[in-house]
């Protein structure tokens, strides 16, 4: 593993979806579509959207969940409201509550347009400072790292500027690296084995 | 003043110790809030009467502002502008009702403070803890600005700006501010600011959350700076006409005051305020322009301010009526803020219950109807609504119900019945029922209070403290 790089598993930034940091959460869900079809050879598909500020630097991403969570109607009291059971109150009486709560929440096609239209900031996630990455890494430290996070995806720098973001590392794809070395490890093993 | 400050190093440590698993830091909550010019500006006070045992003893403390009745002791303290008042502490050889128990007890209660910080803070009633008959301690706790400890023994807590503890013994927890927690015994608990909550194992179960964002322009507490926000605010505003009260020393009333009911010395009282029979007025109550019917009372730190009160209506501690007309048995919970205005008056109908810490703020003329239970936060007829069940219908919840950010579950017959009965108590302590000879409560039997003073080291390492005082009959 210590053989391999980071630079040589990485989705290069230009072949990621991105969008500007003005784009509403519409547009950074076709954005992500367009490049989920756009990369169909590859298995393991896009699962989100990097944003970028107007000199081009990456300030947040937008997960498959992020944009679940946008649409979700919770507001600052929402986990205030029912973390109850620590009060004494059973599972059942939490949860007629919550179903009040629920229909009080406005209709799905009320909810659909209001976040389809808010800006993408609001709901993106900015990344930590353990979310970066050099190109030159060997990949057993970037497995150490995607587990110490854990992380989906590191964002991989060309040097140890941060703002020079060259590409993104992703799970999937050092998965794929890892279980395939580990299938070839095996063979070998067997083959001694038979020969032996 | 060194070892003033070395007694605060003290405390905030021992009860950041006692609030190490919830991981609050209560240094800089605490820090700044009294400054030591104010620990050593005011004097402390006592009063005596044939009514009630006098067993006071002071060690190693500050006790600037405050006041004490009945029997309490207090060591390595401060207390800045906090009322003990024991005039409802148990006495020797009553017995004490416990579920199936009937316990006697041995001797007259005391209230017992070690190594803790009351900041305008109200300590009263009698311990509910059959662990505890004959003391009601309060250790290690830290407490700001108009909380009230209300017949609940603490060790190791902190509680935020008017929040209020009642017949609840607590340990180790964190009270959030302008929360309410009744539930007889808790341990470890972090109430988040804004939590009304009230519990009896086995028979019903009430929450209600206020809105952060609504709450917080009402009350609003954070690290380094006072407690802010409108309910501040509003006693800030009032709180030179207190300052005349305690600087004087022949304070004389114009008030014609009936013979059975009690206006105490320290209580502030402004033009056209009208006094009926077996009314109780506490001290650092505050009334203007208000007429408060037979039996009425206005407990510590209440303000009625151009309002009609009925009769029999109890305005528990800390309550404030503005712009209001209340009906008769109408009881407005502890640290409650009413608040219609002069053109859109608030009106309450009889019997009906505002709970604890229930904010009515309206701008529009608002009718509560009688015989009504109401909670929260209430703007306008659209939350009165959600925020309000006649008790009838309340009392018919046999499971759970949910409605706006409240949750019951439980018996409702119980709970309401809990309040009733509780009302009528706090009426026939407050001798709402005296009928001349008989049913004396606190309008009567505090109506002949004498007063003494005790002041501080002025000056040196023990400025702010108190001597050693033991005072007895």
């Amino acid at each position: 593993m210590k053989k391999y790089i980071v630079r040589d598993f990485m989705v290069p930034i230009s072949e990621y979806a991105t969008v500007a940091e003005s784009a509403t959460l519409y547009e950074s869900v076709l954005a992500l579509e367009k490049a989920q079809e756009d990369y169909a050879k590859n298995r393991y598909s896009h699962r989100a959207v990097l944003v970028m500020n107007a000199d081009k630097r990456v300030i947040g991403k937008l997960s498959q969940l992020d944009f679940l969570c946008a649409l979700e109607q919770k507001d600052n009291n929402y986990d205030r409201a029912f973390n109850l059971s620590h009060l004494g109150f059973s599972s059942k009486a939490i949860a007629s509550h919550k179903e009040q709560h629920r229909k009080r929440t406005p209709p799905i096609n009320e909810i659909y347009e209001k976040a389809t239209m808010s800006s993408i900031t609001k709901f993106m996630q900015p990344h930590s400072h353990e979310e970066y990455i050099e190109d030159t890494t060997s990949l057993d430290i970037a497995v150490h790292q995607l587990n110490a996070g854990p992380y989906l995806s590191l964002l991989v720098t060309k040097g140890p500027d941060t703002e020079n973001i060259v590409g993104v590392l992703r799970l999937a794809d050092v998965f794929s690296v890892v279980f395939n070395a580990m299938k070839k490890y095996e063979s070998t093993i067997t083959d001694r084995t038979d020969t032996g | 003043m060194k070892e003033l400050n070395t007694l605060l190093d003290r405390i905030i440590q021992r009860v950041n110790i006692d609030l190490r698993e919830i991981n609050y830091n209560v240094e800089p909550f605490v820090r700044q809030l009294v400054t030591s010019d104010q620990m050593t500006k005011f004097y402390a006070f006592y009063g005596i009467t044939p009514n009630h045992p006098l067993n006071l003893n002071f060690k190693h403390s500050n006790l600037s502002g405050s006041y004490f009745l009945g029997k309490s002791r207090i060591a390595n303290s401060l207390l800045y502008k906090t009322d003990i008042r024991g005039d409802e502490l148990k006495k020797k050889n009553e017995i004490f009702g416990y579920k199936n128990f009937k316990i006697p007890v041995n001797k007259d209660e005391g209230i017992s403070i070690d190594d803790s910080f009351l900041i305008k803070t109200l300590v009263h009633n009698f311990s509910h803890d059959p662990e505890t008959l004959e003391t009601f301690f309060i250790r290690d706790t830290i407490s700001t600005h108009y909380a009230n400890i209300h017949g609940s023994p603490s060790d190791g807590c902190f509680l935020g700006p008017f929040s209020t503890v009642d017949l609840t013994t607590m340990r180790d927890c964190l009270i959030g501010t302008y929360s309410y927690v009744q539930a007889g015994e808790i341990s470890h608990l972090d109430i988040k600011p804004g939590t009304l909550w009230i519990r009896q194992p086995d028979e019903f179960n009430f929450i209600y959350r206020y809105p952060l964002d609504q709450l917080n322009e009402y009350i609003y507490f954070t690290a380094g700076r006072l407690p802010q926000g409108i309910l501040m605010d509003f006693t800030e505003d009032r709180k030179e006409a207190f300052q005349r009260v305690f600087e004087r020393v022949d304070m004389e009333t114009t008030l014609s005051v009936p013979s059975n009911a009690s206006l105490d010395r320290y209580a502030v009282v402004k033009p056209k305020t009208r006094i009926g029979e077996n009314v109780l007025v506490a001290q650092r109550a505050y009334l203007q322009n208000s007429s408060l019917g037979k039996g009425a009372n206005a407990q510590e730190n209440c303000y009625i301010i151009n309002s009609t009160l009925q009769g029999n209506n109890v305005t528990a501690h800390g309550a404030k009526i503005i712009e209001a007309d209340l009906g008769k048995n109408v009881f407005v919970g502890f640290n409650s803020f009413l608040r219609g205005r002069p053109n859109y008056r608030l009106t309450i109908g009889q019997d009906t219950i505002i709970m604890p810490h229930t904010i009515i703020d309206n701008r529009k003329p608002l009718s509560v109807p009688p015989n009504h239970l109401v909670w929260g936060m209430v703007k306008d007829e659209k939350d009165l609504a959600r925020n309000s069940l006649p008790l009838n219908d309340f009392s018919k919840i046999d499971s759970h119900f949910s409605t706006g950010n409240m949750l019951f579950e439980g018996s409702g017959a119980a709970f309401v019945t809990a309040f009733k009965n509780r009302i009528q108590h706090i009426l026939e302590a407050n001798g709402a029922f005296f009928n001349g000879t008989e049913n004396k409560g606190h309008a009567q039997q505090n109506q002949n209070i004498s007063f003494n003073i005790i002041q501080p080291y002025p000056d040196g390492d023990k400025e702010g403290l108190y001597p050693t005082i033991h005072i007895r009959p």
